[in-house]
């Protein structure tokens, strides 16, 4: 019995849901899927061809040398302590306002995120810096849980974000652009958080209590230790800014300087070393797994037209290109609840990213959007990334209670996104004056 | 990790963490060839010769090296949904059949790769400034996703014989 390539591109995917679920690797998935579906219409060899082909070459191309490069920066400066640092330096200045232990939260979220890239590294990270300081002052677990999973969701929005980075690669953009593009919409994230929190205090001004007012020479204290990743970030968004050098030297010269800034300052000793070097050898290998799948799966793609025929299905449900972006950001909420923000944008991107472009979409525009979406995912029920690392880290905090807090920032989250859809200019005036 | 979990590690254990270390090293190595290269061109006006292709090179033999002992820390990127909601023993036969998949498409891709190894070999490509030949990086590469697959063998062999091995051991992520 032959299958039209139709039938062969649905039981594909089919194929690749029930591997993934049952817990095979999905980068591992996406390669199998895409093997064996292309060797189904144009045979063995030329497929498996395509594997030695295409790992060796993802591996070696210089372009995804910018992946474990910003890994091993942001790896660097988490085992240095610049969490700490930077929500002590935050906390000083407006820790002793009613909700100022959260507005510090945040504020040292973005800061963190901004070199760390992660964001379940950076909602892993504040679990232990800044939750205890919150319910010390008597914040509810709710809040002090909900706000540092959103906090951790900056991560991917501020440069330099691995997620925009990939995003870039997959669909050629300009790094340097894509990370250019996040830097408005991620702060407006953190003030829009920052105004969610004033809004908490002013209806309900019992649950956020004043912290202790710190002194000047604590204040001044707080100031001189973050300096340096102040430094680190700006010197290495310049330069790529400036023209100074390419994303990949950029994220090995960010992942040198963090070294050095750790090392010199004392804050990075042997087993710190050790930490970063294995951590971001750890996330790379899986990454780039998931990469050379989905390069794999996207020959499959290509062989069987899926693409092409998703967009003529879309543009023809004629419920106008919103409608059809609705419905794309509507899958990756789902989406969310299912996988891993990077696993997600790599899978899905080669197939959505054609329709984008039919559309008359920016691209730039969207890679923002898609990852403010993704993100998301990380924070929703009824499964949340975020949420879970949390619920790891905190044990005597329950799912339902992390979730009740997180709604705020879930309904502040859908607005930012309402107001990015209708006003694109927020994202790309910045890359527009490169 | 414990003092006690690191004393009980067997010969496996101690392989697999100079693998890991292996990998590890690389990427440092990767980083600095970065920061040595754009110091040197700004600053000097001077390269390091063939720093590119040795950036692109080494950084094939880190990814290969690390999806080694990723695949055996099962650090792998995964959908965890029905996992997490099974019964230990389902979660067991959940794990064999993932890493058996697992095995069987890296055992492919490293006997592809072999191909990849043998193809730059008779080809004789050589890199750009030193004309050194590249194919004894990618054997290195290749190296790598042998060890893979051994790696993964032991990981299957222990959760259907030994699973209490890899629950011993808190960087093999099984049953948590």
């Amino acid at each position: 019995m032959e299958f039209s390539t139709d039938a062969v591109a649905v039981i594909g995917f089919v194929a690749l849901f029930v591997l993934m679920l049952l817990r095979v690797p999905v980068g591992m998935a996406m390669g199998l899927v895409g093997v064996v579906g292309y060797s189904y219409i144009a045979g063995m060899g030329p497929a498996l061809k395509l594997v030695g082909q295409t790992s060796m070459r993802t591996v070696t191309d210089y372009t995804f040398g910018v992946i474990p490069m910003f890994m091993l920066m942001g790896a660097f400066v988490s085992v240095s302590g610049v969490s700490r640092e930077l929500f002590r330096a935050a906390n000083a200045f407006i820790g002793h306002l009613r909700g100022g232990l959260g507005v510090a939260t945040v504020l040292a979220c973005g800061g963190f995120a901004a070199i760390c890239g992660s964001s379940v590294a950076t909602a892993a990270t504040f679990s232990t810096v800044a939750y205890p300081e919150m319910r010390r002052f008597g914040y509810p677990q709710s809040f002090s849980a909900g706000v540092i999973a959103a906090g951790g969701t900056l991560g991917a929005m501020l440069p330099p974000s691995t997620v925009l980075a990939v995003y870039a690669i997959l669909t050629q953009q300009d790094i340097g652009k894509l990370f250019m593009a996040g830097i408005v919409p991620g702060l407006l994230a953190m003030s829009m958080y920052v105004v969610t929190i004033m809004l908490i205090v002013f209806f309900r001004p019992e649950w956020l209590p004043a912290g202790e007012k710190k002194s000047l020479a604590e204040r001044i204290s707080g100031l001189k230790d973050v300096w340096a990743p102040l430094v680190l970030f700006l010197f290495v968004i310049g330069g790529l800014y400036g023209g100074f050098f390419t994303p990949t030297e950029a994220g090995g010269v960010g992942a040198s300087g963090a070294f050095l800034l750790g090392v010199l300052r004392g804050k990075l000793d042997k087993a710190g070393i050790r930490e970063a070097l294995l951590s971001a050898t750890r996330t790379s290998a899986a990454v780039f797994t998931v990469l050379i799948g989905a390069l794999l799966f996207g020959y499959f793609l290509t062989i069987t037209q899926t693409p092409q025929k998703l967009t003529e299905i879309l543009t023809g449900l004629g419920v106008g290109r919103y409608g059809v972006l609705g419905l794309i950001m509507l899958m990756y909420l789902v989406l969310g609840c299912l996988m891993d923000a990077m696993a997600m944008i790599i899978l899905t991107v080669p197939i959505i990213y054609p329709v984008i472009i039919q559309l008359g979409f920016d691209p730039i525009w969207f890679g923002i959007i898609i990852v403010m979406t993704v993100e998301l995912g990380l924070i929703h029920p009824p499964v949340g990334m975020n949420v879970f690392v949390i619920k790891s880290v905190v044990k005597d905090v329950s799912f339902m209670t992390i979730f009740k807090g997180v709604i705020p920032f879930v309904l502040t989250d859908i607005l930012r996104l309402l107001i990015l859809i209708s006003f694109p200019i927020i994202a790309l005036w910045l890359p527009n004056r490169l | 990790m414990s003092a006690s979990s690191v004393k009980s590690k067997n010969p496996f254990d101690r392989i697999i963490d100079a693998i890991e270390w292996m990998a590890a090293l690389f990427v440092g190595i990767v980083a600095a060839n970065i920061f040595i290269a754009v110091a040197l061109r700004k600053f000097f006006d001077t390269s390091i010769p063939d720093s590119y292709d040795f950036g692109r090179l080494l950084l094939g033999i880190l990814i290969f090296w690390g999806i080694a002992a990723t695949s055996y820390r099962g650090n792998h990127i995964t959908v965890d949904l029905l996992w997490t909601s099974a019964s230990p023993r389902m979660k067991r036969y959940i794990d064999v059949f993932a890493t058996s998949v697992l095995m069987f498409v890296v055992t492919v891709q490293t006997i592809m790769l072999f191909d990849k190894v043998a193809l730059t070999f008779r080809d004789h490509v050589l890199t750009y400034d030193l004309n050194l030949p590249t194919w004894p990086f990618f054997a290195v590469a290749w190296m790598g996703d042998v060890c893979a697959v051994l790696l993964i063998g032991i990981r299957t062999w222990r959760l259907i014989f030994q699973p209490q091995s890899l629950e011993d051991h808190p960087e093999t992520k099984i049953n948590e």
